[in-house]
């Protein structure tokens, strides 16, 4: 049986005249980690709020375990984890409270995971939550999401507040619920290193479109900087079709092409007097000469 | 045992693929010699664990490792003597490729690379 965590078709959400999200198709499944890259106001938080029926689309269809996220049944909603970008949480209570409040909600609320987590995190259960810093705030809002240890969890830029040090511990318990392949995760994040840890597929937002699906393997191998040295004439002779940016100077000439291959290096190779040399590009980069 | 680099062009199943043929090849890596489980290597450097079964199913279908049942992946037999010199050869050829041509824009001579990459092999 092929059940998709979350499936879109022709997806769309405008918020009056604006067209926010547009024409998204897309499949998540067990064991996939998503890492969604976009600029501010690309529609990232709301493909995010789609998926978790917090708000209506205005053409197409999007559901999260075969039903319309609009309209989730409670035993849907329960394999569900959210990391808002705004923490909800309850100033007036204490962390202890807001945890056992949250824990009364789900039946499968895993205690012993959540003793472990404020443990290692550094988390003062007795602490109230209006005296926690932006960072703890930030990690109390992470655990509520993986207490009950849900099938699906989404997180809207989960670690922006928090430092070096946490946001690795944070990473690495996400590795740990990933390993046992059952759970789907979609993320979005500015850091873009963390999303290249661990992310296996990458959203690239641009405009409410997905200009880039796919692996990240395949993002890296597809999206190359190539430096070619030859002769003016032999440059010229040079045909490169994808290239996003090309810089010539003297005998040099640099470009970074999309929907690179093999075969495209050896067409190039084949140019008599031009060398060819091969760049591969950190996410970072890739995600910035895709918005150049 | 790896030295993974997220962060840099080369997708993490191919740094994986890399090290273990190179480790491999030079016997380093010896038969029957185990590999980190899926878990222990995306937990110590906290990558996505499908990007490593990735390389350890693409090694495996190379006949370089071999699954074992509830237990770690070893190196298959057939690795068992050195993989001849041109093919080892091969293999880094492209790294030193590289080399020479970052060498060759900084208008190093072949003396001064050649006593760079002593030096660097003398200190490993």
């Amino acid at each position: 049986m092929n059940v998709h965590s979350v499936h879109a078709s022709h997806l769309s959400k405008a918020f009056g005249p604006k067209q926010v999200i547009r024409d998204l198709s897309f499949d998540v499944g067990p064991g996939d980690v998503v890492g969604v890259l976009g600029k501010n106001g690309a529609g990232k938080t709301t493909l995010l709020e789609l998926m978790l029926g917090f708000t209506q689309p205005s053409g197409g269809d999007i559901r999260v375990f075969e039903h319309p996220s609009t309209d989730l049944p409670g035993s849907v909603k329960a394999r569900v984890g959210f990391v808002p970008q705004q923490d909800e949480l309850l100033e007036h209570l204490s962390v202890a409270d807001q945890l056992s409040l949250i824990a009364s909600f789900y039946p499968r609320w895993d205690e012993q995971l959540i003793t472990r987590l404020s443990r290692e995190w550094g988390i003062d259960t007795r602490a109230r939550i209006r005296n926690l810093s932006q960072g703890e705030r930030q990690k109390l809002s992470i655990l509520l999401a993986f207490g009950h240890r849900p099938d699906l969890l989404v997180l809207d830029e989960p670690v922006a507040s928090l430092d070096p040090l946490a946001r690795r511990q944070f990473l690495e318990h996400l590795v740990e619920i990933s390993t046992d392949g059952g759970r789907a995760v979609i993320f979005s994040s500015h850091i873009v290193s963390d999303i290249e840890r661990l992310a296996n597929r990458i959203w690239i937002l641009k405009e409410g479109q997905l200009d880039w699906q796919g692996d990240l393997d395949s993002l890296k191998e597809s999206v190359v900087r190539v430096h070619l040295r030859g002769s003016a004439d032999a440059l010229a002779r040079v045909r490169l079709p994808r290239a996003l940016n090309t810089r010539r100077q003297d005998q040099y000439r640099t470009a970074v092409v999309r929907d690179w291959s093999p075969a495209e290096h050896e067409a190039l190779a084949a140019n008599a007097g031009v060398e060819v040399q091969v760049e591969p590009l950190a996410l970072e980069e890739i995600f910035l000469e895709l918005h150049r | 045992m790896f030295v993974l680099n997220p962060q840099s062009g080369i997708p993490i199943y191919r740094q994986i693929l890399d090290q273990v043929r190179r480790m491999v090849a030079s016997g380093q890596l010896a038969t029957g010699a185990e590999l980190p489980s899926v878990r222990e290597l995306a937990t110590t450097h906290a990558v996505n664990p499908m990007t490593i079964s990735k390389a350890y199913s693409l090694l495996e279908a190379e006949g370089l490792l071999e699954r074992n049942r509830g237990k770690p992946m070893t190196v298959a037999s057939q690795s068992r003597k050195q993989t001849p010199l041109g093919q080892r050869l091969g293999q880094i050829q492209p790294l030193v490729q590289q080399t020479v041509l970052a060498a060759k824009q900084l208008q190093l001579s072949e003396a001064e690379l050649v006593k760079a990459v002593r030096r660097l092999w003398e200190e490993e």
